[in-house]
């Protein structure tokens, strides 16, 4: 059984309240860090404990604190991303809706390092009823002595906003997001300058996503280094694993990133393994935009060794071979599911969610999803799948912000694993609307499932 | 005549104090949400132009705004929304047969609103409930495992809903 830092106290009855968090140790990061710490030595702690962006660029938490420009008399501020929108990710939803205290309390520790006076959680608009959860624990925190002036006699002020947005994926971009919370649209603005020096109001700016504000906690209570010892390698700490599709336990779980795929699929303490004696055909490991692997590939890199869920390990191969830990969205596939529908959907998406601003996204992302619909409808010709592989090389790289290459590798890592069965629905029209492809060669070399 | 309440003109007050003097323009989005509210569920250009005028905008960045977000409406809609997320998490558990089955029980295509004003249907992008799939938002909460039974119950409450409330 794996270590749990986040989801530890997730079953405790009633623990989205102030007191019940606060009778189960809640809130000691925060008399911690601001009685008896600095606040770079609180920066310098999450240095130590090696944490990686939760959102899913996985870039060095610490090391974003220390870019945030401080110049004399201009506020700062941390925003919280809650735009939570990438397929297969719920994680953050989770930690809000059922442990909102922990957020706060990374919030009130992260604002002290940061010395911001206002911070502010940007949610999704969808996640509504959750707006009220957050209210309610800040006021609870607030009316404790948590939040506002003078938090717990130390001079540290602290306000915390919700602030919610109304329904774009984009937004979870920092500087879209930063765009959307000063009243615009939300398109992504050129970098630099990044928001550390210049983000919402022009102000020095860190955007943080829910659970890397919520790892800040076990950070500061138990020391960077005690963190850093979970884990492996440059994958330290627990992550969250939002897990979905074709399996028979879907839901979130905390892992230790030791642990091998097979094991989080098959075993009865995460995944549960798949449902109705199927077998695994294909797997997106971190998100929509992380590229997809066949069940072979997934389970062992191509090198034969075991995959194990940590940065390193799923991105092992590059991509060639390999993928990415991404956002945490784990979305399985059974032998029935038809890879160019699912990649279909995934385009369309992409399109729905492009903010227009560059051709390439823009355009591309329409092309795409066009194509793959005629070749799901068998209407498709082999030029086609060319012709989509053009169309992604083409917009990868060549956007103001990531989503450009988040609709591209979709589609590129289906068509590099999956070309056969883009072709049979291009050889086999009146077969490709009845049935789907199957599993070809892709199959889980596993005899039996494995039981862990 | 378009006007916000009292109570809710002091609820626009307190969404403004939360951003900088002079950053009112970040109250934008919030204040739409509670116009849109207000106003019978969508955003008509009269709406828009109420909002830029409290906010001390000019009509045109409410406009841009209000079309760019997916959540905002532009055209009146029924008053249960039933927007069902199709993207592939959900396409994989049967998305698709839960838009066709309420298609054929309210008599409508996605996008449409039934002649009673009652209910309008619409497929959606993720909406973070892949786990729970399939799934829809329904106003303010999320409605998840459906299965057609299931979507018989929420149709027969919220008719009851209505009955009661008229």
């Amino acid at each position: 059984m794996g270590r749990k830092l986040l989801l530890e106290k997730a079953h405790v009855e009633n623990i989205r309240y102030f007191d019940v968090y606060r009778r189960e140790g809640g809130y000691r990061s925060v008399e911690k860090a601001l009685k008896s710490m600095a606040p770079d030595a609180v920066t310098e702690e999450v240095k130590k404990a090696g944490l990686r962006g939760r959102g899913g660029a996985g870039f060095p938490a610490g090391m974003k604190w220390s870019f945030l420009a401080k110049p004399e008399g201009v506020p700062r501020h941390l925003v919280v991303n809650a735009d939570e929108s990438e397929p297969g990710t719920f994680k953050d939803r989770y930690l809000m809706e059922f442990l909102p205290h922990i957020l706060i309390e990374g919030m009130i520790v992260a604002s002290f390092a940061l010395g911001s006076n206002n911070s502010y959680i940007y949610i999704r608009g969808e996640y509504w009823w959750i707006v009220d959860i957050l209210e309610q624990a800040i006021e609870e925190a607030r009316s404790n002595g948590f939040l506002g002036k003078n938090i717990l006699g130390t001079g540290f002020d602290c306000e915390i906003y919700v602030h919610r947005g109304a329904g774009a994926y984009i937004c979870g971009e920092e500087t879209a997001l930063i765009e959307s919370l000063e009243g615009k649209r939300g398109n992504p603005r050129i970098k630099p300058p990044f928001p550390a020096i210049k983000g919402v109001w022009d102000r020095p700016t860190v955007v943080n996503n829910v659970e890397t504000i919520c790892a800040v906690v076990p950070i500061i209570n138990e020391g960077g280094d005690e963190y850093a010892k979970i884990g492996v390698g440059k994958s330290t700490g627990t992550k969250l694993i939002s897990a979905c599709g074709n399996i028979n336990k879907p839901g979130v779980y905390e892992i230790d990133m030791t642990i091998s795929v097979e094991e989080f699929i098959y075993s009865d303490e995460y995944c549960g393994g798949i449902p109705n004696g199927k077998r695994l055909k294909a797997c997106i490991p971190g998100g929509s935009s992380v590229p997809i692997l066949p069940a072979n590939l997934l389970l062992k890199t191509a090198k034969g060794e075991t995959r194990m869920m940590n940065y390193e390990s799923l991105s092992d191969g590059g991509f060639a071979t390999g993928t990415m830990m991404g956002s945490g969205g784990f979305i399985v596939l059974d032998e029935d599911q038809c890879v160019v529908k699912n990649t279909y959907t995934l385009a369309r998406f992409y399109r729905h969610e492009s903010c227009g601003q560059c051709s390439p996204c823009r355009e591309g992302t329409g092309w795409m999803e066009k194509l793959l619909l005629r070749l799901e409808k068998g209407q498709g010709k082999m030029s086609d799948i060319d012709l989509l592989w053009d169309i992604q090389r083409k917009i990868e790289g060549n956007t103001i912000c990531p989503l450009g290459d988040a609709a591209a590798w979709p589609v590129a890592a289906a068509i590099r694993h999956f070309r056969d069965e883009f072709e049979w629905h291009v050889l086999n029209p009146d077969e490709a609307v009845k049935r789907n492809y199957g599993l070809a060669h892709y199959a889980d070399p596993l005899e039996i499932a494995a039981t862990v | 005549m378009i006007q916000f309440s009292d109570n809710k003109l002091k609820e626009v007050e307190k969404i403004v104090a939360r951003y900088p003097e002079g950053r009112q323009k970040s109250a934008l989005i919030p204040v739409l949400h509670l116009a849109q509210q207000e106003f019978g569920g969508w955003l008509d250009v009269p709406v828009m132009d109420y909002v830029a005028s409290i906010l001390k905008l000019s009509p045109i960045e409410v406009y841009e705004v209000a079309t760019f977000y997916s959540m905002f409406n532009l055209k009146p809609v029924g008053r249960y929304m039933f927007e069902v997320c199709q993207t592939g998490p959900c396409m994989v558990r049967g998305a698709d047969d839960i838009v066709s089955y309420i298609g054929q029980k309210l008599g409508i295509k996605p996008g449409q609103t039934t002649e009673d004003g009652m209910f309008t249907l619409k497929a959606v992008e993720c909406l973070g409930a892949c786990g729970y799939a399939p799934m829809m938002q329904m106003g303010k909460h999320y409605k998840e495992h459906l299965t057609p039974q299931r979507v018989d119950e929420i149709i027969e409450e919220c008719r009851k809903s209505a009955a009661t409330n008229n």
